[in-house]
């Protein structure tokens, strides 16, 4: 993508208040026009709402099968949850704690197309089974407060645990008020709960059209909570909502859960691996089991490694423990490991502990050390995207046998980090050297210089999305495709990629397509892949976010293993427990001024890390090697890199003109002229476009810079009409096909005026609208249907995170060994990838929506007025005037020709 | 679709949209524009002086603008698909800026989804096969070529030379990219479960097993 794409982008994407917008927020709550700042809210206000009851949820003999799954993921369950319970729901992954989740919320089964009556399985008891429109099938029922669940409009909030998947709009208070809008909530009201909302997650210091492009992690999901909040409901159900964040977000979510709770004593159902952190808040833990027919008692424990449960034979779901925490966790007969539970502190037994973690082959010296004999090395490295440095004279180096944790806040550039040091991100200053040994048969030290087959030999990064990285159909040519690069005949290859599918136990999912194995079978999928083309540097990104205690294990020693390969391997996390099992070298990137903050948290951490740090600094003045081993890397505060605010024209008066009148302005000053095809009514019209938009604040200079697409494309045409146009008179030249005449150079200088007189209105009238707007405006003044619009406008904020994706994917298959093929040949499978990835961020989107009451049969309400003024008509009667005059001037000078003649 | 101890029955066609129909139509068109960007990024500089001197080559790129109706109809299955998808795209394309001149991308988006749409409209949004989604990629072509002659390119004959190539390459690009590879590319995506939500890629993952 092009400099120019990211800056109209940007346009589009960022967020401005100007004043005398189109948009205003409803001025009967404290918020001033120009000036959206959130003032203390005051618990005790006035205005507070009256308290809502919380809810029951009950499931009655509830199941569901998702589409095209052969097994329910969950089925025959009874279950009650009492109002005002706070309930932590435990269970191994696979077991359908999601599943329960999304049922309660109503978004499973809303919408059945087919019932059938048929037998149970006993035999006794009669099973009705519905099929949905998504090809899911319900059993049974779930009901809030007896109301089925997918009838009970707003009783229940739900939070998902990407951040990124609940983010529907742009700005930030539009997402919290985008519930009660669903829920047809009057305007006054809707910005009412937005504050308390925000003010219960502690969030009320930010702006409400701030980007939710700028927010951390954890205030990213305070904000999800805070949308959940602001329809009111009598429960909350959270799943995994602080897996992907760092330890300081996950503070900051469970404190905000904690005052929410207190303030409103909703009912509560959590479900989440790592629930010590959250424990206090719980007063109830539900483990969960499957009863199978083959074996009538409860199977808690898992078959096999696999990290999805097995469903086959399986009859119902059972409550396996259902207690007080203490009841539960002090329960000696439960097996928490095998479940995939990870105890909470304290009921952490020692056997419960984790600890630096032995494989077979282990190499015998230190992982934080490895063998002293450095593989990559940083020197004098400053590291940024677009050329802008965050981190300056960085001094790393990497050996084999190592193990480095680089560790440190969301967003403050480990990734950054870790793809300059793969070769996938050109260094801003300073170099990142492989040793001669590592670099041994290729054009140099320099990663980045390498091709991409080179890099894949030496250098592998595994994304933290797996679906990042896929290139082949099949798992088995997934694993093959390193080594094929990297020149291993065929049979060989196979050979290999077989042997190390046995030995990350996939090799049953050799012939199966990639995208559909569950989350763990990814991840491991990815590690066996970067193994195979044999590299001796191996970075993970974030290898254990959101899995169980079973799954962890095997990565945890899976990533000990590689170091039996003699690779070096730097991980990035926020995992502490994996440095711990890992006994790796910590190396913290911290962001200036923020010492204290990094500091902290790392101080939890024990004095496991803390002499590990010390030991890094022996082994740095220690051994000639490894000089200077930074263990902290102090980068640019994140807040430096914040958002500017933007208007959404360079022109005030555009600015704050309705987005509808623009674009229908944009249209009427350009379209009439299509009529006529000739040079005066076209250059007529360019020149009054330049002295009108002069007139409001547009120099001539600046329309051609934001309109410079139109004079590439303007001289093409005029040069194709010139030599293939209409012909008549004098004829000017002649060969094969093309022919020069009068007529077709007097239709080519009218086709290039025309086309700059047409697309630079209609360029500019609507460049940097931005889309909610835009959206706003299309629902309100040109009534189009609200599903439609918001949809759109939801999949539109899509775009900045599709052109991450993209650069991800282009840094993968670099990664992969993919990187040196032909352009457009690579251009399609990366396409592909894109597809699949977009798709499936687009149906989890539609569920964060759904969980918001969106699409449902309720009128909803506008929380933003979007208005039309006097101005916008002059606008549009100015807009009309354009194309009027230089047709009549046309007309009166005879050069008029009605579509070129 | 039936498991080991039960059947359900197969549901009608349901032509009401769903969320999740319109969040993934949506960005369907959202990814055409960044592909669309991506391949005129690959062709941008050479390309456009190749156009002025080989009749009709620039058509042959017009299939990369043309995809996003075939393919969010034959995924999505719910009249409007195609015109809904190719219409996002168009206005995002115009809220960037590009060369053909910001909101008149909303009215070529507009008449190249139509046409996409005719063909299933015909066909009474039953009749899903390579087929019918090349004949919609076809038509749409004929639709963007149309549209382009009637505003930007009244400087030629229509029915000269330079526009019967400019219509054989449209068409023949909007058969391939938007039409035969979208079938395929439709295929390619279901088998990975991502469009499992929908009868579409319930299909293909039933048929595959």
């Amino acid at each position: 993508m092009g400099e120019r794409m990211q800056g109209e982008q940007s346009k589009v994407a960022d967020n401005r208040n100007g004043k005398g917008s189109p948009r205003q927020y409803a001025s009967d709550v404290s918020v001033a026009e120009g000036e959206v700042v959130l003032r203390d809210a005051r618990p005790s206000d006035s205005d507070a709402s009256p308290k809502v009851p919380p809810a029951a949820i009950r499931f009655e003999h509830w199941g569901y099968r998702h589409a095209s799954r052969r097994h329910f993921a969950v089925r025959g369950l009874n279950l009650g949850i009492h109002p005002g319970e706070h309930v932590l729901l435990l269970g191994a992954s696979g077991i359908g704690k999601s599943t329960i989740l999304e049922g309660a919320s109503g978004l499973l089964g809303g919408d059945p197309v087919e019932a059938a009556n048929e037998a149970g399985q006993g035999g006794a008891d009669e099973v009705v089974a519905v099929e949905d429109s998504e090809g899911g099938v319900t059993e049974g029922g779930v009901f809030v407060d007896d109301i089925p669940a997918v009838a009970a409009h707003g009783r229940v909030g739900l939070v998902l645990q990407d951040p990124d998947a609940q983010t529907i709009f742009e700005r930030l208070g539009d997402n919290v008020a985008f519930g009660p809008e669903n829920m047809g909530v009057a305007r006054s009201e809707i910005w009412k709960r937005v504050k308390q909302s925000l003010a219960a997650v502690g969030l009320e210091g930010l702006q409400l059209h701030r980007s939710t492009m700028h927010l951390s992690g954890g205030q990213m999901q305070r904000l999800a909570l805070a949308g959940a909040l602001a329809m009111q409901p009598g429960a909350l159900l959270l799943d995994e909502p602080t897996a992907n964040l760092d330890p300081e977000g996950v503070a900051q979510v469970i404190d905000a859960v904690s005052d929410v709770l207190q303030e409103t004593e909703a009912t509560m159902l959590l479900v989440e691996h790592r629930a010590g952190p959250w424990i206090d808040l719980i007063d109830r833990v539900i483990v969960l089991g499957l009863e199978s027919d083959d074996q009538v008692k409860a199977r808690v424990t898992q078959v096999g490694d696999d990290a999805e449960i097995d469903h086959s034979g399986f009859r119902r779901t059972i409550v396996v423990a259902d207690g007080t925490p203490d009841e539960v966790f002090e329960n000696r007969d439960l097996d928490f490991a095998a479940l995939g539970i990870w105890m909470p502190d304290k009921y952490r037994r020692p056997d419960d502990e984790i600890h630096r973690i032995h494989t077979n082959d282990e190499p015998t010296s230190d992982p934080a050390t490895g063998d002293g004999k450095a593989l990559l090395s940083a020197k004098d490295l400053a590291i940024g995207r677009n050329g802008k440095a965050i981190a300056e004279h960085i001094n790393i180096s990497f050996a084999a046998e190592q193990i480095t944790a680089l560790v440190g806040r969301n967003g403050v550039g480990k990734s950054t980090l870790s793809l300059t040091l793969a070769g996938l991100l050109q260094p801003v200053a300073g170099s990142v050297e492989a040793s001669p040994e590592l670099a041994k048969g290729t054009s140099g030290n320099s990663p980045m210089e390498w091709k991409s087959t080179e890099l894949a030999a030496r250098i592998s990064y595994v994304f933290q999305n797996p679906e990042h990285q896929f290139a082949r159909g099949s798992v088995l040519e997934e694993v093959m495709l390193g080594p094929l690069r990297t020149g291993i005949p065929e049979d060989e290859a196979k050979k290999k990629a077989m042997a190390l599918l046995r030995r990350f136990r996939l090799s049953q999912y050799a012939s199966v397509n990639p995208y559909t194995l569950s989350g763990g079978e990814k991840r491991r999928l990815t590690v066996a892949a970067s193994l195979a083309a044999a590299p001796r540097v191996i970075i993970l990104d974030e290898p254990t976010f959101g899995q169980d205690r079973r799954t962890w294990m095997q990565i945890v020693s899976l990533i000990h293993s590689l170091r039996g390969d003699g690779v070096s391997v730097i991980v990035v996390t926020h995992d502490r427990d994996l440095v711990t099992a890992l006994g790796a070298r910590v190396v913290e990137l911290q962001a200036q001024g923020d010492a204290e903050g990094v500091r902290s948290m790392h101080a939890a951490n024990g004095t496991r890390i803390t002499e590990k740090v010390s030991k890094d600094d022996a082994v740095s003045s220690g051994t000639a090697n490894l000089k200077a081993i930074d263990t902290t890397i102090t980068v640019s505060p994140v807040n430096e890199r914040d958002e500017k605010e933007r208007q959404s024209s360079r022109s005030s008066f555009l600015a704050s003109l309705n987005p509808t009148f623009r674009m229908l302005g944009g249209f009427i000053a350009a379209l009439p002229l299509i009529l006529s095809l000739d040079w005066v009514s076209a250059s007529v019209a360019l020149l009054l476009e330049f002295i009108l938009l002069a007139c409001i604040g547009l120099k001539p200079w600046r329309v051609v810079k934001s309109t410079w697409p139109v004079f590439i494309g303007a001289p093409g045409s005029a040069l194709a009409v010139l030599l293939y146009g209409k012909e008549g008179g004098r004829v000017w030249w002649h060969w094969a096909m093309i022919t020069v005449t009068d007529r077709s150079a007097v239709l080519a200088l009218a086709t290039g005026i025309r086309i700059l007189a047409v697309g630079i209105p209609a360029i500019i009238a609507v460049l940097g609208v931005e889309t909610t707007d835009l959206a706003d405006s299309f629902s309100q003044i040109l009534h189009l249907p609200d599903r439609f619009v918001y949809g759109g406008l939801a999949g539109m904020r899509l775009f900045s995170v599709i052109r991450d994706d993209w650069a991800a994917l282009t840094a993968s298959r670099r990664s992969r060994g993919l990187g040196d093929e032909n352009k457009v040949k690579a251009f399609f499978p990366q396409t592909f990838a894109l597809l699949v990835l977009s798709i499936r961020r687009s149906t989890t989107l539609a569920t964060a929506m759904e969980a918001r009451g969106f699409g449902g049969d309720i009128p909803r309400a506008h929380a933003r007025v979007s208005r039309v003024n006097p101005r916008d008509w002059a606008f549009f009667i100015v807009c009309a005037i354009v194309p009027t005059v230089s047709l009549i001037i046309a007309a009166l000078a005879g050069t008029f020709t009605f579509f070129g003649g | 679709m039936s498991s080991s101890n039960q059947t359900t029955i197969v549901p009608k066609p349901n032509l009401k949209w769903r969320v999740v129909d319109i969040a993934v139509a949506s960005v369907i068109g959202v990814v055409s524009t960044f592909i669309y960007w991506a391949a005129a990024l690959l062709y941008g500089p050479i390309g456009s002086p190749l156009d002025a001197l080989i009749p009709g080559l620039g058509g042959l790129m017009n299939g990369f603008w043309l995809f996003a109706g075939p393919l969010a109809a034959v995924i999505v299955r719910k009249p409007g698909a195609a015109t809904y998808a190719e219409v996002v795209a168009g206005v995002l394309e115009a809220l960037l800026g590009n060369s053909w001149g910001g909101m008149e991308t909303f009215l070529i988006a507009l008449v190249q989804g139509l046409c996409a749409e005719v063909v299933f409209l015909c066909v009474a949004y039953k009749v899903w096969n390579l087929i019918t989604v090349t004949l919609s990629g076809v038509v749409s072509a004929i639709g963007c070529w149309a549209y382009t002659f009637f505003t930007h390119l009244q400087g030629f004959n229509m029915m000269g030379a330079y526009g019967i190539w400019y219509l054989v390459a449209t068409i023949i690009s909007g058969g391939l990219v938007a039409g035969v590879l979208m079938w395929y590319l439709y295929i390619a995506i279901a088998k990975t479960g991502a469009i499992d939500k929908f009868a579409s890629g319930r299909q293909v993952r039933a048929s595959s097993k």
